[in-house]
């Protein structure tokens, strides 16, 4: 008896981990608001042209009501011996990396969120209150968080931070793209500032065909390869450098979004929520053959 | 035998030297709770923009889910497969899961910047996001185990329902309440133990994919596309040793005899169950070539052969020898040692596993965190022993009392 | 026909205000394509490629014909700093050291130099991102240059921070003191080099100028600002070839072989005529310029040891002997100059052909003088 309801038991189980490794390959689905707009903007980041001023820090501050530190306070050059990372303080940071060959310059990058196309925090929300804009820029809607920080677990960049220090109403922080100024037709306040144009706002399309270019006109000053063009399915926002992203500290990501496998795996095992439907029926016909047997060799006895 | 077993109240002296210790353990975490509550997650935590999740997901939520899976495995085994012989256990089992989950939920809530928002996932949908399900199930399963819980209470009052004071008028109106309740719930409860079931196997599945997302930033050891199912095989192999485990220790709390026969009955069925686990989790990483990771020596290293070895090896090969099966000391260490390796998992996983692409300290848990999850836990086996104490919940023998309406019943 | 008629049209609003493209640029020997994306441009419409840097670039302009300070505040976006006051003169004076002109003009068709904002747009907001705004560029052109020899990105080393602008006296309009201050170059420069014989250089910078007439730019072009302005020079840690190494040098001198005109173990001289060719200089040539004998330029061989290479035919009857500081006397007035000089220099006088009891310079043909 032991033996047969082992028996049974096993084979659920086999049927349940089928149920779940089978159904991996369905396409993902995307909530009507985050379809990609092919009119998406996005901004090209041209490592090699920065200078390190942060201004861009400075701007991204203002523009969004944090404190700040007055503008002369920011060609103070000693922040770069440490790397920095964005924080719910600022919201973008530029860090510093060495020169390799004494006749070049350190190159400098600006960190800030990358605005993927199919972002793994709008994914990961529990609430959605995260989403991918018409425009771009994604964005995280106060309203709905309910601070359970997973977006920090998802993002692959490391980029959504949390005011840890708030009793009340924390807020996740990020970079919005200024999503409030382009709404108006303004510039994102950092691209606005740059004084090396370091960073070109236009068509993501474009900016990628432009970074291409930039690359085949200058091949001895670039390194080939346009960071953020495929990453994790492409971002908004793409880099070029002199050298090897990966001496940057750009993460070593893979060119499949960040949220495929398990949006896969979701849709996969809640397929129009046949899955678990199944389950109950088949447990609850487990259930009335068992009873029933046990109640026929009552009858018996 | 279980002719003459009835789960009663067990009244006993509450407090002995280790309730007063575990006292004064749930008060320390209740302290900081209210320091987190005042203060902000930040004053209590060591939690940073590099580690959001710390002990209070990887252990309080995660393993706590795992280990509460005493409840749907015996579930699954008393009423879906129908063996009688265990229903004695399906009641400690679920008072085990009820209050589990409880703390679960609460701990989910103390982790929450924004805890007064928890109502937010209800109508606010997205279905792409895996947290948004295992939410979702956990909320729907923590209603359904407390309704599986309701006939216990029904059992408890029914026509002894003693309101004090002028309360007392509604004696009679409550107690038909009660007998209402208790007649329509037994009519329907197998839909509720059905649907506890499926609940449980698609949000202890699901709590693994919810690594998944992080990607890389997971150590190569844990980061796998079945994760889930690792997940769900595991939940499914520490059920039993849960139930076995909580069983011997309450035995011999209460000073009862320990139910060895049923106790070695569950423990037949974990080695086969850990078997499997066991094969996925070695076939995963043959399959992924994961092994090369092993030749590094370092934490992640490590804590999966620990994890693996003392965690399912072991257990594995002492749940296969008759004669610790037959012990209630060797079937407890035997247990034990599965609760050790799939509470390591859900720490590795969420925790260990976990490195940041951009890592500045590395993460231990503050003293704050970790007295909440110790109070937790006190709080825990305190209201397991008040329950246990106020209602049947524990079986002992009858002396030769044939079987009444409410002697094993429903859940 | 047309397309000229059309560049009339196409007065650029550059900041040098009255240049203007070249209006028979259309006419020069370069293909239309080279600038111009579509096939007839407009003035609307002139489809002007991105920067394409090719060789065409020429700039008919010299730098002091450009005003000395210019004023940049053609940016619209001007937000915290006050337009820059560019001392145009003091930048251009050096350009000939780095490659012209266009060191920063980087783009210009053949005639004129046209302004920055006729390809860089005013406006960061804009369509066209091919190539950069005019804030951008000019940062872009003047910090690749600024950070490399100040190693400093301060904007206030350039920037007046608006409303605190100070009046500098080197700042004033007419900016007289806005050029670049004279170069003080080496007399000599010693260079330690891993040759086995002849470890040092010595290079003789002044009399490369001054005594051979090189000008700066023959040596210095496409050399970067930081050779002289860098604050810490560093030795660069590249291998250079031998070739690269003797690059400047070679296009005069011979540095396939012949090493030992220039490495030796110890320090070598100057440059002594005497020495190097035989022919001694101090006497009478001292005062000469180098090209009025080596009169093909850059081309210093050639010129045998002779005197009649420059002087012609010399004869009892056109050569005053009395320049010398010796008046012949009247027997030896009438020889020709070969019955007593047998060398080609003239220099010592052979007396043994008629007297055998004298020679020089015991005896002498005549009177000294002074």
């Amino acid at each position: 008896m032991a033996n047969q309801s082992r028996r049974d038991f096993l084979k659920t189980s086999a049927l349940l981990g089928a149920g779940i490794t089978g159904l991996t390959s369905k396409p993902v689905k995307a909530a009507p608001k985050n379809i990609l707009d092919e009119n998406r903007m996005g901004v090209l980041v041209d490592t090699t042209v920065c200078i390190g001023c942060r201004k861009c820090e400075w701007a991204c501050k203002t523009a969004h009501n944090l404190p700040t530190q007055p503008l002369e306070s920011y060609d103070d050059r000693s922040v770069f011996i440490n790397m920095r990372r964005p924080d719910d303080k600022s919201l973008t940071v530029v860090n510093e990396y060495p020169a390799q060959e004494s006749n070049s310059f350190p190159v400098n990058v600006k960190v800030q969120c990358m605005h993927c196309d199919k972002p793994a925090c709008v994914s990961a929300c529990i609430v959605g209150a995260f989403s991918k804009e018409e425009n771009g820029s994604v964005i995280w809607d106060g309203d709905k968080c309910i601070g359970c920080r997973y977006c920090m677990v998802a993002c692959p960049f490391q980029v959504p931070a949390f005011e840890f220090e708030k009793a009340l109403q924390p807020e996740i922080r990020k970079c919005d793209f200024c999503f409030e100024r382009t709404k108006i037709g303004k510039l994102p306040a950092c691209v606005e500032i740059c004084p090396m144009e370091v960073l070109t706002y236009g068509r993501r399309e474009d900016l990628v065909e432009l970074a291409h270019h930039k690359i085949s006109l200058y091949p001895e000053k670039y390194y080939n390869h346009v960071f953020g063009e495929y990453e994790v399915g492409g971002t908004s926002w793409l880099y070029l450098a002199s050298r090897d992203f990966s001496e940057l500290q750009f993460p070593k990501l893979g060119n499949s979004p960040a949220p495929g496998v398990s949006e896969a795996i979701q849709h996969g095992i809640f397929a129009y929520f046949i899955p678990p439907i199944a389950l109950y029926a088949l447990l609850g016909g487990v259930m009335w053959l068992n009873k029933n047997r046990k109640s026929g060799e009552e009858e018996q006895l | 035998m279980s002719e003459n077993m009835k789960p009663v109240p067990l009244p006993r002296k509450y407090f002995t030297p280790t309730v007063i210790i575990l006292c004064l353990i749930a008060l320390v975490g209740i302290i900081f709770i209210s320091a987190r509550l005042l203060f902000g997650i930040g004053a209590v935590t060591n939690l940073s923009n590099q580690y959001p999740w710390g002990i209070w997901i990887g252990i309080d939520v995660a393993a706590g889910v795992a280990l509460a899976a005493g409840g749907f495995t015996t579930a699954a085994l008393g009423h879906i497969m129908h063996k009688e012989e265990y229903h004695l256990i399906t009641r400690p089992a679920l008072l085990t899961a009820t209050l589990g989950y409880t703390f679960v939920a609460s701990s989910v809530a103390l982790d929450l910047g924004r805890y007064y928002y928890i109502w937010h996932p209800l109508i606010m949908w997205n279905g792409n996001s895996v947290l948004f399900e295992v939410g979702m199930c956990v909320m729907i399963y923590l209603m359904v185990l407390y309704i599986e819980f309701l006939p216990i209470i029904t059992e408890r009052f029914i026509g002894r329902v003693n309101l004090p004071g002028f309360l007392g008028k509604f004696n009679n109106q409550i107690d038909k309440l009660l007998r209402v309740l208790d007649k329509g719930l037994n009519k329907t409860m197998f839909v509720f133990i059905i649907a506890g079931v499926v609940l449980s196997c698609l949000h202890q599945s699901s709590l693994g994919t919810l690594m998944v997302i992080a990607g890389q930033k997971m150590h190569p050891l844990w980061q796998t596309p079945i994760l889930p199912l690792l997940f769900l095989l595991s939940a499914v192999s520490v059920g039993f040793p849960m139930v076995i485990f909580e069983s011997v220790i309450t035995s011999k709390s209460f000073g009862l005899k320990p139910e060895t026969n049923i106790l070695s009955g569950l423990g037949r069925m974990v080695a086969p169950l850990l078997f499997i686990y066991l094969s996925f989790k070695i076939g995963d990483m043959v399959i992924r070539k994961t092994f090369v990771y092993l030749t590094e020596f370092n934490t992640a290293s490590v804590m999966f052969v620990i994890e693996i070895v003392l965690g399912i090896v072991l257990p594995l090969r002492l749940f296969m020898s008759p004669s610790i099966r037959r012990s209630p000391l060797g079937l407890s260490i035997a247990a034990f040692l599965v609760i050790f390796g799939v509470f390591l998992n859900r720490m590795n996983n969420f925790i260990v596993a976990y490195t940041p692409p951009y890592q500045f300290t590395s993460y231990f848990p503050s003293i704050g965190e970790i007295s909440v999850t110790a109070g937790f836990i006190a709080l825990e086996v305190l209201l397991f022993r008040a329950f246990v104490m106020i209602f049947p919940i524990v079986s002992i023998p009858q002396p030769g009392t044939s079987k009444t309406k409410f002697s094993v019943r429903g859940v | 026909m047309k397309i000229k008629i059309l560049y009339w049209f196409l007065i650029p609003l550059s900041i040098f205000g009255q240049t203007k493209i070249d209006k028979n640029h259309s006419s020069q020997n370069i293909k239309c394509s080279t600038c111009h994306s579509c096939e007839i441009p407009t003035k609307e419409n002139p489809c002007i490629k991105p920067c394409p840097r090719e060789s065409m670039i020429r700039i008919d302009q010299k730098a002091e014909d450009a005003p000395r300070i210019l004023t940049i505040d053609r940016i619209k976006e001007t937000d915290i700093y006050a337009p820059v006051k560019f001392s145009h003169l003091a930048h251009a004076e050096m350009s000939d050291l780095a490659g012209g002109c266009r060191t920063c003009h980087h783009y210009n068709p053949p005639g004129n130099v046209i302004g920055c904002s006729e390809c860089h747009a005013t406006q960061r907001q804009r369509t066209d991102i091919n190539k950069p705004d005019l804030k951008g560029a000019y940062h872009q052109q003047c910090m690749n240059c600024h950070r490399a020899w100040s190693g400093n990105t301060d904007c206030i080393s350039c920037h007046e921070i608006k409303g605190k602008e100070k009046v500098i006296a080197s700042v004033t309009s007419d900016g007289k003191k806005r050029i670049h201050p004279e170069i003080k170059t080496p007399d000599k420069i010693k260079f330690d080099t891993n040759i086995k014989h002849g470890k040092q250089v010595t290079f003789y910078h002044a009399e490369h100028n001054e005594l051979f007439g090189l000008e700066c730019s023959d040596c210095h072009s496409n050399e970067s600002c930081v050779k002289c302005h860098a604050v810490e020079k560093v030795k660069s840690p590249k291998k250079l070839s031998s070739k690269e190494k003797h690059k400047k040098c070679s296009s005069c001198h011979n540095t396939e072989s012949n090493c030992s005109s220039c490495h030796s173990n110890f320090e070598k001289g100057g440059f002594n005529h005497a020495v190097v060719t035989g022919f001694d200089l101090t006497k009478y040539h001292g005062k000469l310029n180098c090209s009025r004998c080596h009169t093909t330029k850059s081309q210093f061989k050639g010129l045998k040891n002779e005197c009649k290479n420059c002087h012609g035919e010399w004869t009892w009857e056109n050569f005053n002997h009395k320049i010398t500081g010796l008046v012949l006397d009247d027997t030896h007035g009438e020889f020709e100059c070969e019955n007593c000089h047998k060398e080609a220099t003239y220099t010592k006088p052979e007396c043994s052909d008629c007297h055998e009891d004298k020679s020089y310079p015991k005896d002498l043909p005549g009177k000294k003088v002074k």
